[in-house]
């Protein structure tokens, strides 16, 4: 009997070490793919940054500067969505979702919704705004900049005659890779945060 | 046909003359971009660059250097040239030499109608304008609506006036609109400034003829190349294009239905001039297309100072401490940006 339960135990105990082990594993993970992420996020706006530069050459800096960025508000054409993930039992994971050329039948909403400036979202970061209570779901507007001669993001009727002048406007492609491999390092980062809170749980449980 | 300008030009022009062929022997080397395109910081291209003209300029800047530091010294360089040359001169050498700085009277009214569209600060806009085209009103033009209180209020006055006839609506200004105004007023630019040179007659007609040529085809090209897959109507296209140069008319014609790079390269590979430039591409490539241009651009500007009495020289001199300075940036950002390896993208070497 005290040989049964003792194997019983012995069981549970080597299970409970695989189960931390893999624990432990999943977190390397996270913590690998989110850097191989930062990596290549870092390697593609070096590169952004040099074809910008690349641009200002052929164009003149006169047609390539901060003046092209609008200050006005205007409806965020590119939205992120913040749903939450079931990651096992009593666990939530926050899950982001990038939304291109999204287009709503009530411009107006998106417009209100655009309205939160930077510094606003800074302070209510850790609040979702609910755009519907029945989808229970929060969406973040970022402003959107209007860029004349890099982007089209806002131009409803496609029309994206930027400029005219030099064939470098080719070279800059709208920069949305950049914009999803953030949402992507996001998730990684909210994936490799739960798997460090299981991991310190294990230690936790360990000590006691 | 030439006249007897051997005779007659050094009596206005020989001076001018003079110090412009002075000036560009000042003109960076291969040795110089070679020895720039080997610095490791941005006050290494300074200290390469207080050995040349550039040195008075960059000598009292405080470290730490920026690339728009450098740009901006060197710029004011020019402007200062152009404004010795500008006071000596007698006419018709001086409109000619005002006739080089509109496109840069051109795209400064641009930057300061996008900027207020934008809600910039005007003066935050005066500074980023180009020096080589201010004008006394040039704040004024914050104030304006559409176009037609544009002219109106501000540049009836300015040299520009003349190129506003083809643009004058009463359409608000946005940003499609601003970017059609702004190349119907440089196509105005240039046929304006062709009929001036074909007026002075002789060896400036002829050398201004070409590289006015050049220019407009170029804008040609690039105007049909960014067009594509838009909604600019072919009509609106045509428009667009500049009454003279190699390709007109033919060649507008079929640039004005080129629906694609490979439709392009065919229209323009019937022209012998062009063809050395579409040959360095591979098909579907349009990315190079930029530097074999400058590339042209600068051997045709070179070529205009192996003949003397004509005016070419000051347009070529001007042109060639443009792409000088173009030049300087891009290494500057290639070294600020820790990209050596690019460096050698977009320098074109003028010697």
């Amino acid at each position: 009997m005290e040989r049964q339960e003792s194997s019983e135990n012995g069981r549970e105990s080597n299970e409970g070490i695989s189960v931390k082990e893999e624990n432990i594993l999943n977190f390397l993970d996270s913590v690998d793919g989110y850097l191989i992420l930062m990596d290549s996020l870092s390697s593609t706006l070096r590169q952004g940054w040099l074809e910008l530069a690349s641009a200002r050459h052929s164009m003149g800096a006169s047609r390539i500067n901060s003046t092209l960025f609008d200050h006005k508000l205007h409806p965020a054409s590119t939205t992120l969505q913040v749903n939450e993930q079931s990651a096992g039992p009593d666990r939530e994971l926050p899950h982001f979702t990038l939304c291109k050329w999204a287009s709503s039948n009530n411009p107006e909403k998106y417009f209100e919704e655009a309205k939160f400036g930077e510094d606003e979202l800074l302070k209510k970061s850790n609040s979702l705004r609910h755009r519907d209570i029945s989808h229970n779901s929060g969406n973040v507007c970022f402003p959107t900049f209007r860029f004349d001669c890099l982007g089209k993001m806002t131009r409803d009727q496609g029309f994206d005659l930027e400029a005219l002048g030099s064939i470098s406007m080719r070279v800059l492609k709208p920069v949305t890779n950049p914009l999803e491999m953030v949402v992507e390092i996001s998730n990684m980062r909210a994936s490799l945060l739960c798997a460090y809170d299981q991991v310190q749980k294990d230690m936790e449980t360990a000590t006691k | 046909m030439y006249g007897f300008e051997a005779m007659t030009f050094n009596i206005h022009g020989g001076y001018l003359e003079a110090i412009v062929r002075g000036h560009r022997s000042g003109l960076l080397t291969a040795a110089d971009y070679n020895n720039l395109c080997q610095c490791e910081t941005l006050e290494d291209i300074k200290m390469h660059l207080s050995a040349t003209e550039y040195g008075p300029y960059l000598q009292n800047e405080p470290s730490p250097l920026h690339t728009t530091t450098i740009v901006e010294k060197c710029t004011l360089k020019l402007v200062d040239e152009y404004k010795q040359m500008l006071c000596q001169a007698t006419e018709p050498l001086s409109t000619f030499l005002e006739y080089i700085t509109y496109g840069h009277m051109i795209d400064n009214v641009v930057l300061i109608v996008t900027g207020t569209l934008h809600e910039r600060d005007v003066q935050e806009l005066l500074e980023k304008c180009h020096p080589l085209g201010m004008f006394d009103s040039i704040a004024t033009l914050a104030v304006a609506q559409n176009m037609k209180e544009l002219y109106r209020l501000v540049l009836v006055d300015t040299p520009l006036a003349p190129y506003f006839s083809e643009c004058i609506t009463s359409e608000d200004l946005d940003d499609m609109n601003i970017e059609i105004m702004r190349n119907t007023l440089y196509k105005a630019y240039l046929e304006d400034f062709y009929r001036f040179c074909q007026k002075l007659g002789g060896a400036t007609a002829e050398i201004m003829s070409d590289l006015l040529a050049f220019e407009a085809d170029r804008r040609a090209v690039n105007i049909t190349i960014n067009s594509i897959g838009t909604e600019l109507t072919r009509d609106d296209r045509r428009k667009l294009y500049s009454s003279f140069g190699l390709l007109y008319p033919y060649g507008h014609e079929e640039l004005a239905v080129s629906e694609d790079i490979d439709q392009v390269r065919a229209v323009m590979e019937k022209y012998p001039p062009y063809q050395s430039i579409f040959s360095k591409l591979s098909y579907g490539e349009s990315q190079l297309l930029d530097k074999a241009f400058y590339e042209e651009e600068v051997k045709r500007l070179c070529l205009a100072f192996e003949q003397q009495f004509h005016y070419g020289v000051f347009f070529a001199y001007m042109r060639l401490r443009e792409q000088e300075i173009r030049n300087l940036m891009w290494i500057s950002e290639c070294v600020a940006q820790n990209q050596k390896s690019r460096v050698h993208d977009s320098v074109v070497f003028i010697f």
